[in-house]
């Protein structure tokens, strides 16, 4: 019951004095771990981060700026689930990096994406990613994505209000099929079809509901995928450059391809153009006959 | 109600028209600009002039101090025929005119706009309530990078013309016949000096010195002038001859 | 500046002069259109940018083509660039305690005049509430300013052709906006020389 207990507390407050006594490798200790965060020694760390960096407000006066805008998406079909997301950084306006990874491949058969800190989601999906092998080798049989997305969202609801930044989504296979998981930093933890998030996802949710369905074959499945990410890439200040598209299926997922973003959408506006004359030529035909 | 100066609906405009469509303000003003010392301006190939006759009314009065000939800006000045206090207002006005635009544009007025603005100033005095018209007559020279040198006169009405040559005051019948005559199209800014002074010598009462004339210039920039020096100003194309400079050209 | 996005560029070349901007309209990370030109042409020989709130754009640019008109008819001539950039800067000191939110770049050449008949390029810019630089090399203005400044320090150099002065405005413009969230969406280069105007539209990243 104890170890149940102390399970629970949220981590303790480790300054740079109590050193000594970890011996696990960074801040894990011998279990694995993570055994608390490295905490500002001020009287309200939140304060102070947030005085900071643009981590929980979006304070436009803070020094720190943390990597915010991003589409990405993922949704459940016959076929499994598909991933797409976009590859741009911003600080403030400035484009820190059009070649980001937001898919963080946790294992064979997980993945999960990036929105809101990218650090936070390259960490601790990176230590989900242990505790899940951990899973592994104590139970001999996978963990089922409710459990790792569970673990996720508890890890996350013991720092809450310290300046968390994430939304993401666990993505994989199990025993009960394709699954998927919407877990942020606020502590939510939601099953669900089809997600969308950061400061794309409104648009690529335009593209996402007027063409899902969860009878779409696969090849229908990706081009939704990817053309979902081309609109909230080119709507969307803060999203763009390329989109990394990838499909989880029974035995693991799969790397489909990186696509330039503005290349496809160019590609699409041609389409989009042939399609209107085409449709134009066939309407002057038509009153021909007539 | 009707208080003089007041405003308010029956505060006329000094200058009404007369039934038979005069404005006798004007003509009356125009009649002190002919009672005034005479003035006159050539323009030549290579700049104008501007010369007019101060008398003194006493031995006793500094004439040196007396200022008929006025520069307003570096390319501008003028001369007047008529009454001096009305001059030295409409001065101030044309040199603040001048700032005033210079202020917007970061450069000194044409001279035609800053015609057409003095020429505004005068008209408004014909048709405002509560003031007369200014009485004077100027004669307006500058020089600018859009017309080059150019001669105007301005008359109490707000009328405006430009001139090759000019003369106002009480000698402008004799002293424009006399310009007729001299006047040709070629006339370098040297001539144009004496021939002004040789106009200005017909009627004149007294003797002709440094002290009982004065003279402005309007000189044509070279390329080399116009060349903007950090931290300089451009040399100015208008300026007042110094007594010896008139000296100089009436001992000629 | 951030509200709606969008950057300016002006470069002096050999006996020319050239400024390009993009086409994006946003609000705040939205882009709304890419069709937003933010250069405007005073006479053939002198254009500005104006880089800022969209809404202050319209209001400027009608306030300065009604400036420019009356000071056409009151003096008989075509606004010199340096005239022009002084009437500009006295028009936003104007508003010096609500400004307009722009930050205005301007291009011409002079018109040969008898003492100076050699066309000479010009280019300007100020602040929102008209402080003017004339600068010798380029000018640049709005949310990829410090991305344009980094790519024109490296790009440009003295007496270039207009063509390779095009070369030069566009790959600084298209390289800078490419960093900054908020321009692109399509770009316009107008090169100014004595005799023409080459207008051209690029084709670049959309998103």
């Amino acid at each position: 019951m104890n170890a149940v207990l102390q399970s629970l507390q949220p981590p303790a407050r480790h300054t740079n004095e109590d050193e000594e006594d970890a011996w696990g490798y960074g801040n894990l200790d011998q279990r694995g771990g993570v055994r608390g965060m490295m905490v500002p020694r001020v009287p309200d760390p939140a304060a102070f981060l947030n005085l900071h960096t643009d981590s929980i407000s979006s304070n436009p006066a803070a020094k720190i700026k943390l990597a915010h805008g991003t589409t990405t998406l993922a949704f459940r079909f016959k076929g499994g689930i598909i991933v797409a997301v976009d590859s741009r950084a911003t600080a403030g306006s400035y484009i820190a990096s059009g070649t980001v990874k937001k898919v963080i491949e946790i294992n064979p058969y997980l993945l999960g994406t990036m929105a809101g800190g990218a650090a936070d989601c390259q960490y601790w999906e990176t230590y989900l990613g242990m505790q899940c092998r951990l899973h592994e080798l104590r139970n001999k049989e996978r963990i089922s994505v409710a459990a790792a997305s569970k673990i996720l969202s508890n890890i996350v609801y013991q720092y809450k209000g310290m300046g968390l930044s994430m939304g993401t989504m666990i993505c994989g296979w199990d025993k009960t099929g394709p699954a998927l998981f919407y877990v942020d930093s606020d502590g939510s933890r939601l099953k669900g079809d089809l997600f969308s998030v950061g400061s794309g996802s409104t648009f690529a949710y335009g593209v996402l509901d007027q063409g899902y369905s969860y009878d779409l074959s696969d090849e229908e499945a990706q081009e939704l995928g990817r053309r979902s990410i081309i609109a909230a890439g080119h709507r969307d200040a803060f999203s763009g450059n390329t989109c990394n598209l990838f499909h989880v299926r029974e035995n693991g997922w799969e790397f489909i391809a990186n696509y330039d973003v503005n290349e496809l959408w160019y590609e699409y506006e041609a389409k989009k153009k042939a399609g209107a004359s085409q449709a134009q030529a066939q309407k002057d035909e038509g009153m021909a006959v007539e | 109600m009707a208080a003089p100066g007041g405003g308010g609906a029956y505060s006329f405009s000094l200058t009404t028209f007369s039934p038979s469509g005069k404005l006798v303000q004007i003509e009356h003003a125009l009649a002190a600009v002919a009672g005034g010392t005479t003035s006159l301006g050539i323009k030549a190939t290579n700049g104008i002039v501007l010369a007019t006759e101060k008398k003194a009314s006493s031995l006793l009065l500094d004439t040196s101090v007396l200022e008929k000939v006025a520069p307003i800006c570096p390319n501008i000045g003028f001369v007047y025929s008529g009454m001096g206090p009305d001059f030295r207002i409409l001065v101030a006005k044309a040199r603040k005119i001048a700032q005033a635009y210079w202020k917007v544009y970061g450069e000194y007025p044409p001279t035609k706009v800053l015609v057409q603005e003095v020429a505004g100033v005068m008209q408004k005095a014909t048709q405002s309530g509560g003031v007369r018209p200014y009485g004077i007559s100027l004669l307006i020279a500058g020089w600018d990078s859009h017309r080059g040198q150019s001669l105007y006169q301005v008359d109490p009405s707000g009328s405006y013309w430009a001139w090759k040559a000019s003369a106002i005051g009480k000698n402008m019948v004799n002293g424009k016949t006399f310009l007729e005559k001299r006047y040709n199209d070629d006339l370098s800014l040297e001539d144009a000096i004496h021939t002004a002074l040789l106009t200005l010598k017909e009627g004149f009462e007294g003797e002709m010195t440094e002290n009982t004339i004065e003279i402005g210039i309007v000189t044509v920039p070279t390329a080399e002038q116009l060349q903007e020096k950090p931290g300089e100003r451009l040399p100015p194309t208008f300026r007042k001859l110094t007594e010896s400079e008139v000296k100089d050209y009436l001992s000629l | 500046m951030e509200y709606n996005g969008g950057s300016v560029v002006a470069m002096i070349g050999k006996d020319c002069v050239a400024i390009a901007s993009d086409l994006r309209l946003g609000q705040q990370s939205v882009g709304v259109a890419m069709n937003f030109e933010k250069v405007f042409p005073v006479n053939d020989k002198l254009y500005y940018g104006l880089p800022g709130l969209a809404t202050d754009v319209y209001t400027l640019r009608e306030q300065l083509r009604f400036r420019v008109n009356m000071y056409r008819m009151k003096e008989e001539r075509e606004i010199t660039p340096k005239t022009f950039t002084h009437l500009l800067s006295s028009t936003l000191y104007e508003k010096r305690f609500g400004p307009y939110f722009l930050e205005p770049v301007v291009a011409g050449l002079t018109t040969p005049t008898e003492l100076e008949p050699k066309p000479k390029p010009f280019i300007s810019t100020m602040d929102t509430i008209g402080c003017i630089t004339t600068p010798k090399d380029f000018a640049v203005a709005g949310t990829a300013q410090d991305k344009l400044y980094g790519m024109a320090e490296g790009l440009w150099e003295p007496d270039l052709e207009p063509e390779d002065l095009f070369e030069t405005i566009s790959q600084t413009l298209l390289n800078a906006v490419d960093r900054d969230a908020l321009s692109g969406w399509g770009a316009i280069v107008h090169v100014i020389t004595h005799d023409k105007v080459i207008t051209r539209q690029l084709r670049s990243r959309m998103d």
